[in-house]
């Protein structure tokens, strides 16, 4: 049936006033269909999205009404040394996480690569901790590097290995509690940078690989010249996309350690939330967040030029 | 060669170890009575095994209502997400009008906001509609997450879709939306149910908004639930565990479901495009 219509649609050409006036009704109907996402866009993210950034220019404190105070909030918090450790103590998170798991998700890449039977069980079985609740993976690895044996993993292996005499509070100390939330963020990601790169790795041509072989190169130098630039464009792609969306974090740092011990692990999100909901101070939290507006615009209009020229 | 398949088993079994170790030892603990684990014996494998745990959970504290209410939460937002998002996908994938590119970007941009950078605004929008302490702030609000990623994923779904179909439809007097109910939906099915899918996980994981909008301990979901437990006075560690498994197993579930549209659809929603 599909096939006589076809022939169908090609013989029957419409004449160009008609062609005008379908074009008009289809940008109707368009319209019609996008309407409800108009909405929601405007209503619950552009508006919002204004409101932000009207509260960065005031005092609100809860339960007082709204001052102008133009840009005394981005200043209060450009000189505050709570904020600054905030900055470095994000970064040290992103990049620290994002860094492992490129690193990871290469391994697992090729080592699922090499994989021949199974290879969609394993990937499929790696991937479920990108689809647990992340609350339920910061309590997991809560509870991993906790310091009492029956409930702490590794203090349970460590002691019972007799590598070490008396348990160690893993989270206790600022090292390691950043430590322990770079982990819990790293685990829950990597698998998928791992299944990214495992389909990069598809897309390489295999002649490039059999080229290579007759020229004598060895597995090594494969991977180097071969595989990592065949990789460059997912690479980028990937990394970008969990660098905004780890400097964004909340769950996994508010869960594991609600910033501390002190201020040792707040980033971007915790602090905001820690200003605006236990000091009430909405219009001082709110420019908290917006601090990272330009790097998100830089790192978003990145990532969409890689992909909507793709689309293309 | 010999060496390479050496190197990709023991690689296999640290990624194998890596990935369920932690899994593992939560699923264990959710078997151990108070006892096991506060004097830290029978730590590998609960031994005796005992279900207190979960008969504890269900009877003692809110978790069913919990459970519950981010059940609720996950569907109607899942349905929302798939209507708003169809239309939205369809028209940007298959008609032509000005500016259909600006607004694929635009989703695009979207998918990538993430919820902490609106948080505290959207929190006074939804109390000045009267939806705060309640689960219509989710309703509101996880559409704004769920649609932008959904439709990022149909557009690339109803483009895959060959053209001729549609056109025989339109030319057999069909109206657009005729064509797009009676055609492109049917041929559509399996990207809506990944797309439906990921709206379901997508909501029935979130904490942010549900942190921060609703504190009624009657109208808590899950996550924010398992929060108040692991904070709470007394530590029912057992109870707590018990709540992960019960929480992740329809997730995994549905996973193993569809796992392999699930595998190709964040491949193609959050890489290729």
């Amino acid at each position: 049936m599909a096939v006589d219509q076809r022939t169908v649609t090609r013989a029957v050409r419409p004449r160009a006033s008609s062609w005008g006036r379908a074009r008009r009704r289809d940008a109707g109907t368009a319209l019609l269909f996008l309407l409800p996402l108009f909405v929601l866009v405007g209503g619950l993210i552009f508006y919002p999205f204004y409101r932000a950034i009207w509260l960065s220019l005031t005092d609100k404190l809860v339960g007082y009404p709204e001052r102008f105070v133009g840009l005394r909030n981005y200043i209060y918090l450009a000189h505050e040394d709570t904020f600054h450790q905030v900055i470095r103590n994000s970064l040290v998170f992103t990049v620290g996480s994002v860094a492992l798991k490129i690193v990871t998700g290469l391994a697992m890449a090729l080592v699922l690569n090499n994989v021949i039977r199974g290879r969609n069980f394993f990937r499929g079985l790696f991937l479920l901790p990108w689809i647990t609740s992340t609350v339920i993976i910061a309590l997991t690895w809560r509870w991993m590097f906790d310091a009492f044996p029956g409930r702490g993993f590794f203090n349970s292996v460590l002691l019972d290995a007799g590598l070490i005499r008396r348990p160690i509070a893993f989270m206790a100390t600022p090292e390691g509690a950043m430590a322990a939330v770079i982990v819990a963020n790293w685990w829950r990601a990597f698998p998928f940078f791992g299944v990214s790169f495992l389909a990069g790795m598809a897309s390489i041509p295999k002649e490039h690989y059999e080229a290579a072989a007759v020229d004598g190169a060895g597995a090594t130098r494969r991977f180097w010249h071969i595989t990592l630039p065949g990789l460059k464009h997912v690479i980028i792609v990937t990394t970008l996309l969990s660098f905004i969306l780890t400097i964004n974090d909340f769950n996994i740092v508010y869960v594991m350690t609600r910033g501390g011990p002190g201020t040792a692990t707040q980033i971007f999100a915790t602090y905001s939330y820690e200003v605006a909901f236990n000091q009430l101070r909405w219009g001082r939290g709110v420019t908290i967040s917006i601090f990272l507006v330009p790097l998100l615009v830089v790192g978003i209009a990145s990532i969409s030029r890689y992909l909507l020229r793709e689309a293309r | 060669m010999r060496a390479l398949r050496i190197l990709t088993a023991v690689g296999l079994v640290v990624f194998l170890l890596v990935i369920l170790v932690p899994f593992w030892w939560i699923a264990s603990m959710s078997f151990k009575t108070y006892e096991q684990i506060q004097f830290a014996t029978s730590i590998y494998v609960p031994k005796p095994f005992t279900w207190e745990n979960y008969s504890g959970l269900w009877a003692e504290t809110r978790f069913p209502l919990w459970l519950r209410n981010s059940l609720i939460t996950a569907l109607v937002v899942t349905v929302t997400t798939t209507v708003i998002a169809s239309l939205a996908g369809y028209a940007v994938a298959r008609i032509k009008f000005p500016g259909r590119e600006a607004i694929a970007s635009l989703i695009l941009i979207l998918y990538l906001i993430p919820p902490a950078l609106l948080f505290i605004p959207l929190y006074r929008v939804l109390a000045e509609l009267g939806a705060t302490n309640h689960l219509s702030a989710l309703f509101l609000s996880y559409p704004t997450f769920t649609v932008p990623f959904c439709t990022w994923l149909l557009i690339g779904f109803f483009k895959a879709l060959p053209e001729e179909l549609e056109e025989a439809a339109l030319i057999d007097g069909a109206g657009r939306i005729t064509a797009f109910v009676r055609v492109l939906l049917p041929l559509a099915a399996p990207g809506l149910v990944a797309s439906a899918i990921f709206a379901f996980t997508l909501s029935w994981n979130e904490f942010l908004y549900a942190l921060v909008f609703i504190q009624d301990e009657r109208s808590l979901t899950v996550p924010v639930g398992l929060n108040l437990l692991i904070y709470g006075d007394v530590f029912h560690w057992g109870q707590l565990m018990a709540a992960s498994v019960i929480t992740t197993l329809p997730v995994v579930a549905l996973y193993v479901f569809i796992h392999r549209w699930m595998v190709e659809g964040l491949v193609a929603g959050s890489v290729k495009g």
